[in-house]
């Protein structure tokens, strides 16, 4: 039995993925073109797990443009939201206007996987990739509170894993790579996929590498809370940074590591308080300028969206944000 | 959401808030010197951080157990010729207080959250008293007519300058905005000073309570608290029950691990307070109310608390020692202040509004306000996952509860 406290941004996000294995139902095909060129085996004892975040980047980025914009009028976004849910009965048509989005320069926002797959690559993996057959790890839906419904999609992801002979993950979403290294056990009786971040498949071997940076700059780096304060990344993303020359780390004098303020776009916080997750972006940029940065470095794609906004409403120009994968993808020639 | 308009109003609330620059400078300003405070507290007591791992397992152990450990706090008190009482619910904590107070009484009041839980001074305003709060950032709340937005600094949302502003206006002279800090302060204790004296009764909280003496340990830093129970001749504290550990030693700990928690190295002062003043000087003849008040009462709040220690997931609530620490921490607290919370604040606000207030509308709101980010655990003495306690009120919120 459900009950409607739910807020109308996470019953969407859930919907979603129930019905259509993604955040933002739109077709798998849409969410796998990133990788098209890159000739990655569809079975794989170990698979790189690219996650909604990064696939559907372009996308999400236009749902939170326009549910912003609503929060910020009278009209309030919970009822475009609880629109947006029965979509189809309404004609409105929510993924043809993410299509549109892609058609205008989306896939800019895909390259930190690609990134990521040339870096693996380089460290001498060659890891598959399910593409429009990944399953969705449905985290949102333990945010929301819908426990039953994420047991039960866990245990359908699982399915689908192991009869593409998986074993093992490599994941590059932290809200993803979470779920299915430390919720999934809990719901998936028998669960025995060993799941491994990026970040620390990366720092494991990244002494074995010479790293440059192509020019040189002061980076500072943002925590994202699932890898800093959910499965202990702290040291890791460091390490990696401090490896590569022309790159000087600097850090905000409190706010680092453990202690590193959330962006704002959390757990699908940002669906449910458009408006405020702006003003916890523009919040941390501030935090994170105080090191005067050349380009502020992250790793998930939530803080890469909420960071760019929050320069964008600063009206900062000349700061990047990059994927920690790219970093390491532009290091590693 | 069920009431849709409810969680819109909230939501305009919160941005509200979040949109107030005054409101900003002052967070900002509190934040960065908490943090600092912090840092050089622990620094010097090194030690605090094991002692915070034990003061975890004191309430772990106590909280399962507060019903026992509140009838020996109970004997104890009678025992040294206080007054115990339990009240299931507010209503009945304000039942035994108003009848203890009366009515047409001169009240000085210590900062008590509790006491604002149960809406304590209003009720006594209501009842014909005058209640003056002596806590300085209380006393500021109290005469903008606003609710506390901070447990520890209930008017951190209060930069100098609207201070000055609001004294000039109640003292009746005149307060420069740019006035030192030390002036507003000054102006607050010349203003309050003859209230200690001439009050009939004084009420405050308590920060911990042993149960084997039934003493209490009030930490402040102004004086205020002492004045307020040692002055009058009738002292009324007001205790939730999860405050209680078993011994002194246990009380002490507890009581170290919050002020330097707390942001103090050492608070100046720790008021031990076990029963009503007595002296033995005159023949030996035990005579009551010497120098500080004759009668003592303690009222301990059960209201949800019982009920809430039965949550697997969820009574780690209990064990907070409302240092404060998580809402500096907090980045929408940053922006809101106690606005986003109930009768407590942030996440844990949010176990409080369900379980104890048994509000789950008022509780979904705070519960999907927060970012489960994490960084309130980090800080927490006790390790209070309130992530996890947010997932599972959530999941209570939106499957429906189970028994």
């Amino acid at each position: 039995m459900e009950t409607d406290l739910v807020p109308p941004g996470l019953t969407y996000l859930a919907d979603n993925i129930i019905t259509r294995q993604n955040i933002l139902g739109v077709s798998k095909e849409q969410g796998a073109r990133w990788a098209q060129k890159l000739d990655l085996r569809a079975r794989a004892d170990t698979i790189f797990f690219a996650g909604c975040g990064y696939q559907y980047s372009a996308q999400l980025e236009v749902l939170m443009s326009l549910a912003r914009s609503t929060d910020k009028s009278v009209i309030g976004s919970e009822l475009p939201m609880r629109f947006a849910r029965f979509q189809k009965k309404l004609g409105l048509n929510l993924p043809g206007i993410y299509s549109n989005a892609l058609a205008h320069g989306g896939d800019d926002e895909v390259k930190p996987l690609e990134a990521a797959v040339k870096v693996l690559r380089k460290l001498g993996l060659q890891p598959g990739y399910l593409a429009e057959k990944e399953p969705c790890c449905g985290a949102p839906l333990h945010h929301a509170g819908l426990q039953t419904k994420f047991a039960a999609n866990a245990r359908n992801a699982y399915k689908t894993l192991k009869a593409s002979g998986v074993k093992r993950v490599i994941g590059i979403v932290p809200y993803c790579t979470h779920a299915l290294q430390k919720l999934f056990p809990l719901y998936v009786d028998g669960y025995d996929i060993d799941v491994h971040h990026f970040v620390e498949i990366v720092a494991g071997k990244i002494s074995l590498f010479k790293l440059k940076y192509p020019r040189k700059v002061r980076v500072t780096y943002h925590d994202p809370c699932q890898l800093v304060r959910y499965m202990n990344l702290v040291e890791e993303p460091r390490r990696i940074l401090k490896a590569i020359e022309g790159i000087e780390l600097v850090e905000t004098d409190w706010t680092h590591g453990e202690y590193a303020t959330c962006c704002g776009g959390g757990g699908g916080f940002e669906t449910v308080f458009p408006a405020l997750s702006e003003v916890l972006a523009v919040n941390r940029v501030t935090e994170l300028m105080e090191t005067r940065p050349d380009i502020i470095v992250t790793h998930c794609p939530g803080c890469i969206m909420q960071l760019k906004e929050g320069l964008k409403q600063l009206k900062i120009v000349g700061v990047e944000v990059l994927d920690l994968a790219q970093v390491v993808a532009a290091s590693i020639e | 959401m069920k009431k849709s308009s409810d969680f819109k109003e909230y939501k305009k609330e919160i941005m509200d808030a979040a949109h107030d620059d005054r409101l900003r400078l002052a967070l900002s300003r509190a934040v960065k010197s908490f943090r600092g405070n912090v840092k050089n507290a622990l620094e010097k007591f090194p030690h605090t951080i094991s002692l915070a791992e034990e003061v975890r397992k004191i309430k772990e152990k106590a909280i399962p157990d507060m019903e026992k450990l509140t009838r020996q706090a109970i004997a104890a008190i009678e025992e040294n010729k206080g007054k115990g009482y339990i009240a299931r619910t507010a209503e009945e904590a304000l039942q035994i207080i108003g009848g203890l107070v009366g009515t047409k009484k001169l009240i000085v009041k210590g900062k008590s959250m509790t006491g604002e839980e149960i809406g304590l001074r209003e009720h006594l305003e209501a009842t014909g008293n005058e209640v003056y709060e002596t806590d300085l950032g209380e006393f500021i709340v109290q005469k903008r007519g606003e609710r506390p937005m901070h447990i520890l600094s209930p008017s951190i949302h209060v930069p100098r300058e609207d201070v000055a502003r609001l004294f000039s206006k109640i003292m009746g002279q005149e307060i420069a905005p740019d006035a030192e800090i030390a002036d507003l302060v000054a102006a607050a204790r010349a203003y309050l000073r003859d209230k200690f004296f001439r009050a009939d009764i004084g009420i405050s909280g308590a920060n911990v309570v042993a149960a084997e003496t039934g003493t209490l340990f009030i930490i402040e830093n102004e004086g205020n608290i002492r004045l307020s129970t040692g002055a009058p001749a009738v002292h009324i504290a007001l205790v939730g029950m999860e405050k209680l550990v078993p011994t002194l030693s246990d009380a002490y700990k507890v009581s170290e691990v919050t002020w330097r928690y707390a942001n103090y190295t050492m608070p100046s002062y720790v008021s031990l307070i076990s029963g009503p003043s007595k002296t033995g000087d005159i023949e030996k003849v035990t005579t009551y109310g010497a120098h500080g008040p004759r009668e003592f009462h303690v009222i301990f709040l059960d209201a949800g608390r019982t009920r809430l220690a039965r949550y697997p997931r969820l009574s780690q609530a209990l064990y907070c020692l409302r240092c404060g620490g998580c809402l500096y921490e907090c980045p929408v607290f940053a922006v809101t202040a106690g606005h986003f919370g109930d009768k407590y604040f942030t996440g844990i606000g949010a176990v409080w509004a369900a379980i104890v207030n048994q509000d789950k509308e008022k509780a979904a709101s705070l519960a999907y306000t927060c970012l489960t980010c994490g960084r309130c655990r980090q800080r927490c003495p006790v390790k209070i996952d309130v992530p996890e306690m947010i997932i599972e009120l959530r999941k209570m919120l939106a499957e429906g509860e189970k028994a």
